[in-house]
């Protein structure tokens, strides 16, 4: 391969590296901190964010279209204004030459439509923030501070507890639920994104980053869900929902009112839920109130199921409780007859049904589709979750302590690189040069495939980083020694670099190839820590091979070539 | 041509030193047994700091703040639909003291509340090690380290005797010996299912029962039930095997088997001397450790293999010369390369070692002494046992190989 092909060759690698890069850098130092609070929340958060901070928006615009403000909208509306824009242009519309609140709300046809785009302006945007963060490099649990969790579930309990050995497809429907009820408890404490993964036959993988209370995050996973029922204040329920619809700003994002007089005292306000397509809590819109007290706790119910009405076929969801319970409802349901009753868990209302009359141990709530149906039983199944969790392991550790971990990583990784780069230059003089190019290429060029491939960086991965610089030099030094004899023997330089690629090529073949076998067996062994160094030590061994043979014998045969160097400097004492 | 080092004359001696280590490593391990980590032994490992509790911050206004501390700066991020995004942070070696941090806090509408410690550095307060904060009306507590050493309190004594009730505890002293940042180690005997839920509580309160409410800081908790322990113990000895293993197939392809079994043996060695090494300066023994071992095993192959392969060379060129004869010369031409590559993988690993703590530390330091037991078990173990395999089978005669044989496969 002559020069130019190899050159272009090392290129297009350094390229599509950078491309590798791009949303690492974009995350990690182009977003600022509060955008990157905003996206890691979860989707849900994201959602009433867009839909509060449009409608403030919309205040605003109004406030000004009111004013009949001709001045030309601020800049942090030049997002929405170019949407707008591209809405006059669809139309054929001549686009307006000062962008006012007036000129932009024209562009859409009601209130309605251009709410609705603010928000989606807003979501989007978060999202594929989110996106971004999702395709950047991930910082692991020790150096963004957080906790694991490793839960399994207990089924040689729960086959000692029903009696009888559980089928294969008994077994995986505790875990699959055991799992769903996890994501429900963990999505609602939000914040930043948590990982929660099956693993193996019966444990779950739980990692929360941020978070490194184990006491709370304790509480939240081992925790039953909190399911109880209240009677709702229709009244109340009905006027606040037309107050808010003309302010829909009264209530913060905490469900407190600005003005509390507008429930009547012993009330809530509670967010009325529906699952959405991906199964995550989805906000109707819809506000409840609720009294505070709950008239029945979801601790009563022993068991759940989905049938269908035998005259309608309506799916209907009835569930059994235990006598005290049963003697609760009972009291409930008779002095409310004909009022609402809200199904909430963890202070939020998943469902609402009607009280027709009263009811004592076998309940049943009728009037939704089925997976709605399903979705309901699910919710009161698993406030009395059959299967016993029991933590495995657990690592928590402190988003400062994560801080801390990061600085000690990248000195280790700058010293280490220095004085592995002096002592090449002192030693090898102008061959030390090529050797410390191929580090730096080395270096970044594994950066770029933990990038790519989505890998977490973990400090024993930083470890593996610093252990492949001093490993990787290795190569460069098998190579420069063997060529240091050549030109001992009286060769040229041309003939010493062939000479010297030649015949190392194989001795660094084998080293590389023996540390990447270790690695990969490594990389089996239990815990994400270990595997991490593993990883990133064979990703170094492999990268290392391209720098150290390609990248670095092309900038040899570049100086020989282009330059028209007739020595080789590569030791003081052989010339 | 430089002058040949006759290294196969110190075969034997080298080997005899290399048994009387590894024996002695042994010696260790049966009578006082690895200082096992977390990982390989059932229980819960509790950091905490113990602290002096400084100011309660809280929050009255909109949206939702994020407070971290870090050793540097404490850092406010504003975000949410109610406030204008943004974030505050205050450089804790220019901010002055506790108070003049608590005024400049104020602009942003956090109140800070101080309890003890106004005219003191701001840089001594404690990093929020247990996640950030988020402000709100409920007040959260920040706290700060001892002013001058002799407010230290908390001896490893106090908090050893403090929580001894909790059950089979061990403490440690972490960072400085006047940091008052411990290690308690609670030990799981699978006999409770809920361990792992209950001890840190129990700990926290145990602490605070002795030194005083908001005087604890959990820094961070790890916790390995049994049956998960036990299953990476079993799986490590597996991969270790196969990573031999591996190995041996590989060299074995890539020379002739006595080469292979040469360079297995020598790896084998070294991992030997790591494990002494760990048994004897009581240092860990955890994943880290085993990571630590293999990848010895791998790197430290590469050396004999360079080796080998030179051999192999120089055989072919001289096929008449004798094989102790080729053997030295090889390592000699070698010898270089061997100390460079080491030397440049050390330098690295050194700047591990000494700008990282805990478990990388270690990690960094077992690897030290595996790179140097790797290049003098390259020069002595491998080649001296290939020297050793062709000795046998070229000669025969039992009397002489007998008592070499003897001493080199009884390691």
């Amino acid at each position: 391969m002559n020069k130019t092909k190899r050159f272009l060759i090392v290129l297009i690698v350094l390229a599509v590296a950078f491309a590798f890069l791009i949303p690492s850098i974009r995350w990690y130092y182009l977003t600022p901190k509060e955008d990157q609070a905003l996206a890691l929340g979860s989707r849900e958060q994201i959602r009433d964010y867009a839909w509060r901070v449009a409608r403030a928006d919309m205040a605003e615009l109004e406030k000004l279209a009111t004013a009949n403000d001709e001045s030309p909208l601020p800049v942090q509306y030049d997002p929405m204004v170019k949407r707008a824009r591209k809405i006059y242009k669809d139309l054929g519309l001549k686009t307006p030459q000062v962008w006012s609140a007036k000129a932009y709300l024209a562009a859409f046809d009601n209130k309605a439509d251009a709410l609705a785009d603010l928000e989606d302006y807003y979501r989007t945007h978060v999202l594929s923030l989110k996106t971004l963060h999702g395709s950047a490099v991930q910082l692991g649990l020790d150096l963004s501070g957080g906790m694991s969790v490793i839960i399994r579930a207990d089924l040689a309990a729960l086959e000692t507890k029903t009696g009888r050995t559980l089928s294969p497809a008994e077994r995986n429907d505790a875990v699959v639920r055991a799992v769903e009820v996890l994501n429900n408890r963990i999505d609602k404490f939000g914040l930043t994104e948590p990982v929660i993964r099956r693993q193996g036959d019966d444990r779950i993988y739980v990692e929360i980053p941020g978070a490194a209370d184990p006491e709370r995050i304790n509480g939240i996973i081992m925790g039953r869900g909190k399911l109880a029922f209240h009677i709702v204040d229709e009244e109340a329920t009905s006027k606040l929902t037309t107050y808010l619809e003309a302010n829909p700003l009264a209530i913060d994002d905490k469900l407190n009112l600005a003005d509390q007089s507008l429930i009547p005292a012993g009330t809530v306000v509670r967010k009325f839920y529906t699952k959405d397509a991906y199964g995550l809590d989805e906000w109707t819109g819809r506000y409840m109130v609720i009294n505070a007290e709950p008239g029945l706790d979801g601790n009563h119910i022993e068991s759940a199921t989905v049938s269908s009405d035998p005259i309608t076929g309506q799916p209907e969801v009835v569930f059994n409780l235990d006598k005290e319970g049963g003697d609760i409802f009972f009291k409930l349901t008779s002095a409310n007859v004909n009022k609402t009753m809200a199904v909430v868990l963890d202070d939020r209302v998943r469902t609402g049904a009607r009280i027709s009359g009263p009811i004592q141990a076998n309940v049943k709530i009728t009037g939704f589709a089925a997976d709605e149906a399903n979705n309901l039983a699910l919710i009161l199944r698993s406030a009395a979750l059959p299967v016993e969790l029991v933590v495995e392991s657990q690592q928590a550790i402190g988003a400062s302590l994560g801080a801390d971990a990061i600085n000690q990583g990248k000195n280790a990784v700058v010293i280490g690189l220095l004085a592995v780069f002096a002592f090449m230059l002192i030693y090898y003089k102008g061959a030390g040069v090529n050797a410390a190019i191929a580090q730096v290429l080395n270096l970044y060029l594994m950066f770029s495939i933990l990038s790519a491939f989505n890998l977490t960086l973990t400090l024993p991965s930083i470890a593996g980083f610093v252990l492949t610089i001093g490993m990787a030099v290795d190569a460069n030094v098998i190579i420069f020694e063997r060529m240091k004899e050549e030109l001992r023997e009286g060769k040229g330089r041309k003939a010493s670099i062939q000479a010297g690629f030649a015949k190392a090529f194989w001795a660094v073949m084998d080293s590389n190839i023996t540390t990447i076998l270790a690695a990969l067996f490594l990389a089996q062994l239990g815990t994400g820590a270990i595997q991490g160094f593993a990883v990133s030590l064979a990703i170094g061994n492999m990268s290392s091979l391209f720098t150290a043979l390609f990248v670095s014998r092309l900038i040899f045969d570049f100086n020989t070539d282009v330059f028209k160097r007739q020595t080789l400097s590569i030791s003081w004492r052989v010339k | 041509m430089k002058r040949v080092i006759q290294f196969h004359k110190a075969f034997l001696p080298a080997a005899l030193v290399s048994i009387a280590l590894i024996v002695f490593g042994f010696a260790g391990l049966v009578t006082k047994g690895f200082n096992l980590g977390v990982d390989f032994q059932a229980g819960v490992n509790q950091y905490v700091q113990l602290a002096f509790p400084a100011a309660d911050i809280s929050y009255a206004g909109k949206g939702t703040p994020v407070l971290s501390i870090s050793e540097s700066a404490v850092i406010v991020v504003f975000s949410g639909a109610d406030v204008v995004a943004h974030t505050a942070s205050w450089d804790l070696k220019t901010v002055g003291t506790i108070a003049d941090l608590a005024t400049a806090m104020k602009a942003e509408n956090i109140d800070v509340t101080i309890r003890d410690g106004a005219g003191l550095s701001a840089t001594l307060l404690v990093p929020t090690y247990q996640g950030d904060y988020t402000l709100g009306p409920q007040a959260v507590l920040v706290h700060r380290g001892p002013k001058v050493a002799s407010e230290a309190y908390g001896t490893i004594e106090q908090v050893r005797k403090s929580v001894e009730t909790v059950g089979s505890v061990s403490v440690q002293n972490v960072g400085a010996a006047d940091s008052m940042q411990y290690m308690i180690r609670v030990r799981d005997d699978g006999k409770d299912k809920s361990f792992s839920e209950k001890i840190p509580g129990l700990v926290k309160k145990a602490l605070e029962g002795t030194f005083g409410a908001d005087k604890v800081i959990t820094m961070r908790t790890d916790y390995v039930g049994a049956q998960f322990s036990k299953s990476l113990a079993s799986s490590s000895w597996k991969l270790t095997l196969l990573t031999v293993l591996a190995i041996l197939v590989y060299a074995t392809i890539r020379f002739k088997f006595q080469y292979g079994l040469g360079a297995v043996l020598a790896i084998i060695h070294d991992g030997l001397i790591m494990v002494g090494f760990i048994v004897w300066t009581r240092m860990e023994f955890n994943t880290t450790s085993i990571a630590a071992i293999l990848t010895i095993l791998g790197y430290s192959i590469n050396d004999t293999i360079v080796i080998f392969d030179r051999i192999r060379e120089d055989s072919k060129l001289d096929p008449s010369a004798s094989l102790a004869l080729v053997i030295d010369k090889s390592i000699t031409e070698t010898l270089g390369r061997t100390f460079i590559t080491t030397l440049t993988t050390m330098l690295a690993v050194l700047s591990l070692f000494l700008f990282t703590t805990g478990s990388i530390k270690d990690f960094a330091l077992a690897l030290l002494v595996g790179m140097v037991s790797g290049t003098y078990s390259t020069v002595y173990i491998a080649s001296g046992f290939v020297q050793l395999w062709e000795n046998v089978k070229a000669n025969m005669k039992p009397k002489a190989a007998a008592s070499h044989a003897a001493t080199k496969t009884s390691r």
